[in-house]
């Protein structure tokens, strides 16, 4: 497909007209505003950078084509690739704030990283929007922090509502991810589960490059649960729930929606079926901006896309929303951000900060069903016998 | 009854599946250590690029599993000749801390090829074979991969043994691993049967790979790092260069991890591997299942290669003086940021080069020094309140102190044992950390560190922690220069060239090694405790083995010993991968090949040992 006509496609996707575009467009010649990102493009966390850059340059293709830019002035970003080292996240941090073109920052991955970085930000007064920093900490270092990360204090209640009352989990065992996220996570499922009545029968934390998993689901086995909640992303998710079908574990399992990705179907194969879940993004969600996103993803990449690029597609959005509306210096976009509302967005249907905590609040999921290898609308059955 | 035992079963299977994995490696780096006396850190890179083959045979041409086994075979005994005729080869006889580091960046090249080629994501690799459970016990079952996997280790290990002991090549091997001279005396060509023995160890780990990859049906090019720490651990298990011990060292590994988590949970997994490793180095330093005897090294000489160090002259030294001294001036606040990297890894990399240059224990675990003075002072300071100026160098106290604690079970060693050791000792304290929730906040980590400051003079802007940090760098470097010319120097260095000499001299190489860490472990403390007040944010990642490794590699690149190297090391290797920023993902790949090059061209380091 030519980049004329993918342009095109896409465009139709977002119900508008080639012509509008065409009027609207950003101009080339017009001095680019600039955003930086700082993030891992080598590495053993490569993966989510590559998947980030998918996202913003979908998000790109948009801002400045469909959207005309900011105020005719094309969007564009600097990726510098961190590793997910802080010390090099440090250095980029100081190279980002002395760059006066630079007007907002966006990640790093990991709240290692992000947070090291942080003081820097915050000193040099630029704003680090850390999209995938879900640490409870993360936006405290100050007021230039600011996070639209999704809120596991928002997910877990309605993992829950999903794990208990819906499926019907009584004495469910958790695995999890022994990370500051996986920690948060499960911490937050407990109360929210204990809350509906359901006794947490065993906790098992594993490390980020754990593959296997066998012992672990043994241990889990052994305190007699009648259902499984994973906490997890969707490489090691896919992992748990393979290893799990194979020992002939049958029990119901449930996660958290970071395993929603096409990868997870593919890794799991046909473990991933009768795999519950919820996800703040759904490509099958009819809501249009997730319909236009799921549509470019695929047009541009030839795959769906997973949760991780609609993550960064949203941040940029939301970044040139805010340059547009509240003005293109580092001051008006600290400012803007905590007066903008309405941006549309793949994760959250719309945007808005709560000034105080920094963050986002009221993402909503939807109840997902893994059935014959594709993600499906979950239709609401018990699953636990007796 | 059996109920009861039925988890332990499971358990038994798995540990035993994982087991022959972890001995395909371990035999590999066995056969390698055993002609080349070289522990071959690509082993890893080796192990995913056979399972990335595996990929594209199986699942991208769809050929029968048989034809794809024979593929990985043969693709990666080639990449095993290609390192040895490129990599190891060119620095024979030199030192084989050079070739050691080579071999890292190899394997860091292999890695990001891989990276390059078949992107991040993590792949799925199907077997293609029939998913049949059978039930050995009431609740306990076995699957047709775990049996493949079986037979194939044990296949490949009869194999080996009935080639080693049975035919003339695999004579002419053996003969090669017990006296390379000797054997060329009578006619074997050595450098041939060293291709062979890359061959050979690179096509089992592909093989490794390739299963490992069917078995969780899940690769990616970052399951490198840990299929060679899991080699390594069980090769050393079993005693290095034994093949019968890697074997038994694999599957003792496997098992007891596998137990190890049925106990205590997962995240305490490497814990048990390497408490297992520390208590064979210390008891049984020549494998858990090899008669002692024949000393397991040549004790001295060999390991590092020695030349004379070079002189800057006076000129030069100034200059360089000046523009460290006007480097933040230049209102650069991102050029001022590297310089403070710089300045950090370089007092890290003087402490080392102490350690391991003037004392000749080759540390694989300086990390873990760091981790232990930038955990006192951010405790200190944000817990207790005490202030910054006063944490700091308390940090560098307690690194001192736990530090020479900890490392001291790895003062009888030498060689590779004192670098494995030491690893293992770090990654131990890794562990503590993330373990240990109620002091360190484990795996949430410590947050809102209070910045570098003096009593109310805040001094956490890039150009007042440069100077802090170059102040701290001078005078660590002139206290150490001062230790260097001393009497003391001298026994350092007479402990390391000869510690059997110099301990007839009535030096005691224990009591030396021992002041050498606690001012090493000082500096490194000291490292720490600034970079935690720097991020203001640390957890267990922060310092971990990738950063020993390249503390290392700065130490060895400067010249063993030295202190200007050091510092020079540490000004290279983290100017580099910011001056290869522009080439984007290519950049570790650049960044290897210099590697690669640099120690190829001066294996003695850049300045010189001293």
């Amino acid at each position: 497909m030519t980049h004329l006509s993918r342009r095109a496609a896409l465009c139709a996707g977002l119900g508008l007209g080639f012509n509008a575009v065409a009027g609207r467009a950003a101009r080339a010649d017009a001095a680019p505003v600039k955003v930086g990102v700082s993030g891992p493009l080598t590495g053993p966390l490569a993966q989510y950078g590559a998947q980030w850059k998918r996202g913003f340059d979908l998000a790109l293709i948009q801002i400045n084509g469909a959207e005309g830019g900011i105020h005719g002035r094309p969007l564009s970003y600097d990726f510098e690739d961190s590793q997910n080292d802080p010390r090099q996240a440090v250095a980029i941090a100081q190279k980002f704030v002395a760059d006066p073109a630079i007007l907002v920052e966006l990640g790093d991955f990991s709240s290692t990283t992000s947070m090291a970085a942080s003081p820097i930000y915050q000193r040099g007064k630029l704003v680090q929007l850390g999209f995938t920093n879900s640490h409870p900490r993360f936006t405290a270092t100050g007021d230039y922090i600011w996070s639209p990360s999704l809120s596991q204090a928002d997910e877990q209640p309605q993992l829950a509502d999903l794990a208990i009352t819906k499926l019907g989990f009584k004495r469910p065992a958790v695995i999890h991810l022994n990370t500051d996220w996986g920690k948060t996570a499960t911490d937050l499922f407990t109360q929210a589960a204990k809350a509906r009545g359901a006794t947490i029968v065993d906790s098992e934390g594993y490390l980020p490059d754990e593959r296997d998993f066998r012992s672990t689901l043994t241990r889990a086995v052994q305190a007699k649960p009648d259902g499984l909640v994973l906490e997890s992303y969707y490489s090691d998710g896919a992992l748990i729930v393979r290893q799990a079908r194979e020992q002939g574990i049958t029990l119901p399992i449930a996660a958290v929606g970071s395993i929603y990705s096409p990868k997870f179907i593919e890794l799991a194969g046909n473990a991933a079926n009768g795999i519950y879940t919820e996800s703040e993004f759904f490509p099958a969600d009819p809501r249009p901006e997730v319909q236009a996103f799921v549509k470019s993803y695929q047009d541009k990449y030839q795959s769906a896309p997973d949760a991780f690029a609609a993550f960064a597609y949203d941040a940029l959005i939301l970044t040139a929303a805010v340059l547009r509306q509240y003005g293109t210096t580092r001051q008006e976009f600290q400012a803007g951000l905590s007066k903008v509302s309405g941006v549309p967005s793949v994760i959250f249907g719309t945007i808005k900060f709560d000034p105080a905590t920094r963050r986002v609040a009221g993402a909503k999921t939807t109840d997902i069903e893994v059935v014959n290898g594709t993600f499906s609308l979950f239709k609401g059955q018990t699953a636990t016998k007796g | 009854m059996l109920s009861a035992l039925t988890p332990w079963i499971d358990y038994t299977v798995n540990g035993l599946v994982i087991g022959n994995i972890y001995a395909l490696l371990a035999v590999g780096l066995a056969l390698i250590f055993g002609v080349a006396d070289l522990i071959n850190f690509a082993v890893g890179s080796v192990f995913s690029f056979g399972a990335y083959i595996g990929w594209v045979c199986a699942a991208y041409l769809k050929l029968p599993l048989p034809v794809t086994i024979l593929v990985v075979i043969l693709a990666s005994a080639l990449l095993g000749i290609v390192i040895e005729r490129f990599g190891t080869r060119p620095l024979q006889g030199r030192s084989r801390i050079a070739a050691l580091l080579v071999t890292i960046g190899i394997g860091l090249i292999i890695d990001q090829l891989l990276q390059i080629i078949f992107s991040p994501d993590p792949r799925a690799l199907p077997s293609g074979l029939p998913d049949r459970r059978f039930t050995i016990a009431p609740g306990a079952t076995i699957g047709t991969l775990d049996l493949l996997i079986a037979g194939v280790g044990s296949a490949s290990g009869l194999a080996l043994w009935l080639f080693l002991s049975r035919s003339r090549i695999g004579w002419a091997i053996r003969a090669t691993a017990q006296d390379s001279e000797a054997a060329r005396q009578v006619g074997i060509f050595t450098d041939r049967m060293n291709m062979l023995v890359f061959a050979l160890a690179s096509s089992l780990g592909g093989v490794g790979g390739l299963l490992i990859g069917m078995y969780y049906n899940n690769i990616d090019p970052s399951m490198s790092f840990n299929a060679t720490l899991k080699g390594i651990v069980a090769a050393m298990v079993g005693g290095l260069g034994s093949l019968p011990g890697a074997i038994i060292g694999g599957l003792v590994l496997g098992l007891t991890e596998s137990y190890g988590i049925g106990i205590f949970g997962a995240s305490y997994r490497d814990l048990f591997a390497f408490v297992i490793l520390l208590l064979v180095l210390v008891f049984r330093p020549q494998g858990m299942f090899q008669r002692a005897g024949r000393a397991p090294e040549p004790l001295t000489g060999t390991f590092i290669a020695w030349s004379r160090p070079l002189r800057l002259p006076r000129p030069v030294q100034a200059a360089i003086l000046l523009v460290v001294l006007v480097l933040p001036l230049a209102g650069q606040p991102y050029v001022t940021q590297i310089g403070i990297n710089a300045l950090i890894y370089g007092l890290a990399a003087m402490s080392l080069t102490l350690v391991a240059g003037t004392v000749g224990q080759v540390s694989l675990g300086h990390a873990a020094l760091l981790a232990i003075g930038g955990y006192a002072s951010a405790l200190f300071a944000a817990n207790l309140g005490w202030p910054v100026a006063l944490t700091i160098p308390l940090g560098g106290v307690v690194a001192a102190a736990l530090g020479t604690v900890l490392i001291y079970p790895a003062f009888r060693m030498s060689g590779h044992y004192v670098s494995i050791a030491s690893m293992a000792i770090a990654e131990i304290v890794a562990l503590v950390i993330l373990n240990w929730t109620g002091l360190t906040g484990g795996s949430m980590g410590l947050s809102g560190i209070p910045p570098l400051a003096i009593g109310p003079i805040d001094l956490s802007d890039a150009r007042s922690t440069y100077y802090i940090c170059l102040g701290l760098v001078i005078v660590m470097a002139l206290l150490q220069a001062r230790l260097l010319r001393s009497h003391l120097g001298r026994s350092l260095r007479a402990v390391r060239d000869d510690a059997i000499a110099a301990k007839s001299f009535g030096l005691s190489p224990s009591r030396y090694k021992m002041i050498a860490f606690l001012f090493g472990g000082f500096g490194a403390g000291l490292a720490g405790a600034i970079s935690a007040h720097l991020f203001s944010y640390i957890d267990s990642n922060t310092f971990g083995l990738d950063l020993s490794i390249l503390v290392l590699t700065i130490v060895i690149l400067g010249g063993l010993g030295n202190i200007a190297g050091a510092l020079l090391g540490a000004v290279l290797l983290v100017a580099l991968p910011e001056l290869f920023r522009e080439v984007a993902q290519y950049r570790e790949l650049v960044y290897g090949l210099a590697l690669i090059l640099l120690i190829r061209f001066r294996p003695q380091g850049l300045l010189g040992t001293a």
